[in-house]
């Protein structure tokens, strides 16, 4: 059953990977360079307004089902789904302790936007609202044992940007008095680093998980 | 089989609370050994010296019987803050020469060109070097430590004997411009004074442009005889520059400018007759700063800072033989420039002697011979004295020296005595033996070079010569005093004893490891015992745990994260929280109690944040905090009538379920019937005094009264009462025929009731939320923790669960408004029902405070997350031996877990002993960790002896 949704090969989920980060480097480029330390908020809609259409229809063409649900279907799950997980984001980080005053909310609703996409948006357009596929994304145990390329695809990036933005709030109550110590620079720049490192780690796992399928059926 | 077995539980339930009673004497140990090496303690004494201290039978001297004469009339001293030594004197005298040397030429020049009147010193201070501690080393002539025993708290004010006070006793009139914590020290000595704000680090020249808009106009002025100058500018530049920056050149410019100014107009008003005919010139630092602009510590870079000295008046020549000139150079044109060593520590007991007032009673200085000689006065007035033995200059002044010494020897011993006979911690008694023989050998030989002094006839060459060499030899004898006391007191003042802070350490270090050993070796046991028990479940959390722990331990090691302490604590938590929340997605069985822990979190983070932001003393800060932004939308009315129902609704909301939860734990009736009056009493009580404080409605005196201080005294006899019924039911309960589980909620239930109350009043008005809070935080962890038990039908202690409840004790901790420094205690909490002060009393009150809603509730409280509440063994009597276990494995994971944090952050006193905030952030945070570690130590020994 598995091995029927697997069809992706190692060569479409790096070119997704790179059109993902392609549009981050686009709002990079059209933001300029110290954008986001200077006005976090313009640089973050940037990566938003970039990154969205690429990554909701990147992931919608992988969509899981492709006979029962279509292309304008995946994109309306993808587009419900960029709210949903920005308010989950957001939700976390105030947990954490994101500051909340109304100097920071804008930034704090890009910031979340961006997230999302990062993280929410993909596993949304793909699975829907399969319960389990949805708790295979968030399991750590993919990395233990091999599931399809997907999982890898989507989860890898996912956590790295949950794991790199966790990590990347460390900084923040340190006294160097530097621009980029502010929320939510530091954490978007953890985010990110997180993402390309997830991403760099999914492409391996997804070309040694190949290998061995292709090990076995020989 | 069941006899050996019974016998070998008994003797395990005995030997547990004796493990914890050791493992409290080993942390007492080692806290003792490392705060006797680190805290160096002081007391002061506020005796104070006075004109008529030398009356002809106090048995004084010999010699003179009074204080020396004053020989200079006006003083002006310039403080430049943190003055580094490179600074004044000349590039040539360092291997190198670097952009901000010579930046000061007038005081170079001057030195060079009047060698009898001007001087360079190279004054050494004693760390701490923080400019308060400077500012009362300065003028008390002491070494002041960061625990001053006596100190009163809170209010900064020097009670020691000083300066500043025997100026203004004995009718010297001061002024003083520039850095206002000379006001916060001495808020009534000064005449006339123009204090500017220090704390703003960044703003380079406020304070010195106000000085600089008094100072040369008061110099013309005739109404002071001190005049104290203090610029703060360099040491502003420094700490956002640094040393090497051209801010910093542009201040020491500035300076040389300002300074030929004031000494061309002391030039042309010290024409004979003129008001500054008999002036000293002092332009000194009070520490000096590395190349970073830091200071505080010990380091050469730190110590040295400058003190330069010029009188208008020239001194006669003999004063070159006083003057060292053991250190002289070239400078920059050629000329010939001396420089002298000095001690800062002798600086307030010169500064007296020249100007003719008692020494301060603490100093324990020596007058300096060279700066005593540069004033001209000193030498003057010999010559005109009624003195009948013609000598020359340099003989005269040296009789008088002497003299001066005798005097200073004579107090300085005075203080021994005096601190020996009432200090807290003295010095050791051979030393004590040592200085005492050395006073008294010198007073003897003083007693006999008086016989030669003057009773003979003044004639030969050879007798003159003789009677110098008398004066010499006396001389070395009262320094050899001095010094060696000085030295004595340094070391017990300023040095820290750095093998008994390692022996400490390394206690503290043995003793985690061996609790961590004994925490592993428990668990592998009952492990081998529960065969069914999956190993697997538990050690990601496990690992989790130490994890957190460890986070939070290493960030000790930052200051900045000791300052943000309760918000990493609040993140740590959070991050716990949302892993368990990742956890029951991944199981599929999300639950309610997830969430509301979520909630909770924002809730201790928003009040973290109010708590913290009392600790800054900027009031922009609090503009913007959430309770003032909802008081701006409802109106500063209806929002005061708000803030006042509020703490009593919800408290009434805590009483009902606390009562509830009463009427539901408790089954004998007579306790039942007890506790649930003396709550609800409680209860009344406190709503009564909260009550009785509004402004909202007037109150008759006497219900007022009543209100105000008898009814906390009811909640505290109430609290005292149950807690002796439940160490009494405890006893002589008739607990057997109950089930394990029972008797323990019992336990706590009594427990509960009996601080909580107490603990509730003594927080105030935001008692009943944080009571709210941690209730529903204790409700949540209680719940994880039972659906992980069913999950993984263990019934082991959950090491997530204890961090988590340990990290909530540290929120609550900041929450309550509390943060680790002296001046984070809440005074006002000491007298709630009381209005004066009794030490121990109000002291308890105080910690109780402190401690009770971060340390006494929580510890007793831990047995909640140890009840095994679905247990797979039917037979009461297994159970009860696991949830025993489980009750003393959660207190010795507990303890371990204070006892990680509270290692790493006497690790990080120790790295940091000489970092700039060492005094104001690590040793109060150091001071609260070790108390906090003693306190949950013994707390642990209690609860492990109560219930088990």
């Amino acid at each position: 059953m598995r091995a029927e949704f697997s069809q992706i090969s190692a060569l479409t989920a790096a070119a997704a990977h790179v059109l993902c980060f392609a549009g981050l480097a686009a709002a990079h480029a059209l933001a300029g360079r110290g954008a986001l330390v200077s006005d976090p908020a313009l640089a973050l809609r940037l990566v938003v307004v970039c990154e969205a259409p690429i990554v909701i229809a990147v992931f919608s063409y992988l969509r899981r089902d492709t006979q029962s649900c279509s292309f304008f279907k995946a994109v309306a799950r993808g587009l419900i789904g960029l709210p949903v997980g920005a308010f989950l984001n957001a939700f976390g980080a105030i947990v954490l302790g994101a500051p909340v005053g109304i100097k920071y909310w804008i930034a704090t609703i890009y910031w979340s936007l961006a997230m999302s996409l990062l993280t929410f948006v993909p596993a949304a357009c793909v699975f829907g609202t399969s319960k389990i596929d949805w708790q295979n994304v968030l399991s750590h145990s993919i990395y233990f044992t091999p599931i399809d390329v997907e999982n890898y695809m989507i989860s890898a990036p996912c956590h790295g940007a949950v794991l790199g933005a966790w990590l990347g709030a460390w900084p923040m109550p340190l006294d160097w008095e530097r621009p980029w110590q502010e929320w939510p620079i530091c954490v978007t720049y953890g985010a990110v680093a997180g993402y390309l490192v997830g991403m760099s780690v999914s492409l391996v796992l997804i070309a040694v998980h190949k290998r061995r399928v292709r090990a076995k059926t020989d | 089989m069941s006899p050996p077995a019974s016998h070998r539980r008994r003797s395990r339930l005995l030997s547990w609370p004796l493990l914890f009673v050791a493992i409290l004497a080993v942390h007492s140990l080692a806290v003792y050994l490392f705060t006797r090496g680190f805290l160096l303690t002081r007391t002061e004494l506020d005796l104070h010296s006075s004109r008529d201290d030398l009356s002809p039978q106090a048995d004084v001297s010999p010699g003179r019987a009074s204080w020396p004469p004053a020989s200079v009339d006006r003083l002006v001293i310039i403080v430049l803050d943190a003055l580094r030594f490179d600074f004044v004197a000349p590039s040539t005298f360092f291997s190198e020469k670097q952009p901000w040397m010579d930046k000061l030429q007038v005081l170079q020049k001057l030195a060079a060109d009047e060698k009898t009147s001007a001087r360079i010193f190279k004054a050494l201070a004693d760390p701490p070097t923080t400019s308060l501690q400077r500012l009362k080393a300065l003028t008390t002539g002491g070494l002041p430590t960061f625990i001053d025993v006596g100190n009163s708290f809170g209010a900064p004010a020097i009670v020691e004997d000083n300066i500043m006070h025997q100026l203004a006793k004995n009718g010297k009139r001061v002024v003083m411009m520039g850095d206002d914590t000379w006001i916060q020290l001495y808020p009534e000595h000064f005449n006339k004074s123009f204090p500017y704000p220090s704390f703003n680090v960044k703003d380079l020249d406020t304070v010195d442009n106000g000085v600089i808009e008094h100072l040369l106009p008061s110099l013309h002025k005739n109404d002071w005889d001190v005049l104290i100058a203090h610029f703060l500018g360099v040491d502003h530049a420094g700490h956002i520059f640094g040393v090497d920056s051209t801010p910093m050149i542009q201040k020491l410019e500035q300076y040389n400018q300002i300074l030929e100014g004031v000494i061309n107009t002391l030039r042309s008003l010290s024409k004979p007759g003129g008001t500054h005919e008999n002036t000293l010139l002092l332009v000194m630092g009070d520490h000096g700063q590395t190349l970073n602009g830091d200071h505080g510590g010990g380091t050469a870079e730190e110590v040295e800072t400058s003190l330069f000295a010029w009188s208008p008046r020239t001194p006669p020549d003999a004063v070159l033989s006083v003057l060292d000139d053991s250190s002289c150079n070239v400078d920059l044109h050629g000329e010939e420039i001396c420089v002298s060593t000095m001690q800062q520590l002798d600086f307030a007991v010169t500064i007296s002697a020249l100007l003719g007032i008692p020494f301060p009673f603490g100093s324990i200085g020596r007058v300096n011979p060279e700066l005593y000689a540069l004033s001209t006065g000193t030498w003057v007035n010999q010559r005109m004295g009624t003195n009948a033995c013609s000598q020359d200059d340099l003989e005269a002044w040296m009789g008088r020296y002497a003299e001066v010494l005798c005097v200073n020897c004579w107090q300085v011993k005075r203080y021994i005595d005096q601190y020996s006979a009432t200090s807290v911690i003295g010095f050791p008694l051979e030393d004590l033996q040592h200085i005492t023989d050395l006073y008294s050998r010198a007073q003897e030989n003083w007693s006999a070079s008086l016989i030669t002094t003057c009773s003979s006839e003044t004639g030969s060459q050879e007798k003159v010569e003789g009677k110098g060499s008398v004066l010499l030899q006396q001389i070395d004898a009262y320094n050899d005093f001095l010094q060696s006391f000085a030295k004595l007191a340094r070391s017990a003042w300023t040095e820290f004893d750095l093998w008994s802070m390692g022996v400490g350490l390394l206690l503290m270090i043995l003793s985690v490891i061996i609790q961590a050993f004994m925490l592993v070796n428990m668990n592998t046991i009952s492990k081998s015992s529960d065969q069914k028990s999956s190993g697997s479940s538990i050690i990601p959390r496990f690992a989790l745990a130490f994890a957190i722990v460890v986070i939070r331990a290493a960030s000790f090691l930052s200051n900045s994260y000791i300052l943000a302490e309760g918000r990493v604590a609040n993140f740590l938590l959070a991050t716990s929280c949302i892993t368990s929340v990742w956890h029951s997605v991944l199981k599929g069985n999300i639950s309610i109690e997830n969430l509301v822990f979520l909630l909770l979190n924002i809730f201790t983070r928003f009040g973290i944040e109010v708590g913290m932001s009392k600790q800054l003393p900027a009031p922009t800060i609090t503009k913007d905090h959430p309770v003032s932004a909802i008081c701006k939308i409802l109106g500063v009315n209806s929002c005061n009538i708000l803030l006042e129902l509020f703490p009593i609704i919800s408290l009434a909301f805590v009483a009902y379920i606390m009562l509830k939860c009463l009427y539901r734990a408790i089954c004998q009736r007579f306790l039942k019937y007890f506790l649930l009056c003396g709550t609800m009493v409680s209860y009344l009580s406190i709503a009564f005094h909260w009550a009785s404080e509004t402004t909202l409605f007037s109150h008759a005196g006497t219900v007022q009264e009543f209100g105000r201080s008898l009814a906390p005294r009811i909640v505290y006899a109430i609290g005292g009462l149950s807690l002796a019924t439940s160490a009494f039911s405890r006893i002589f309960g008739p607990t057997v025929h109950l089930k394990m589980n029972k008797r323990i909620i019992i336990l706590l239930a009594l427990m509960l009731c009996s601080w909580s109350p107490t603990i509730l009043i003594l927080l105030g008005r935001q008692g009943p939320f944080v009571a709210l809070i941690c209730m529903a935080g204790a409700w949540c962890i209680v719940k994880l923790q039972q659906k992980h038990q069913r999950e993984s039908e263990l019934s082991v202690a959950d090491p997530v669960s204890v961090i988590q409840w340990s990290l909530l004790a540290v929120c609550l901790f900041y929450l309550t408004g509390h943060w680790c420094t002296f001046d984070g205690l809440r005074y006002g909490a000491a007298f709630i029902g009381f209005d004066h002060f009794h030490i121990i009393r109000q002291g308890l009150l105080l910690s109780i405070d402190t401690f009770g809603v971060s340390h006494i509730l929580p510890i007793l409280s831990l047995p909640f997350i140890a009840i095994v509440w679905y247990s797979t063994t039917s037979k009461d009597n297994g159970l009860k031996d696991i949830i025993l276990n489980n009750i003393n494995k959660v207190l010795l994971m507990y303890g371990l877990i204070t006892a990680i944090t509270a290692t790493l952050t006497i690790i990080c006193v120790a790295i940091q002993r000489r970092h700039l905030m060492v005094w104001g952030l690590f040793a109060p945070k150091y001071v609260f960790d070790a108390i906090g570690l003693l306190l949950t130590d013994l707390l642990i020994c209690l609860a492990s002896i109560y219930y088990s």
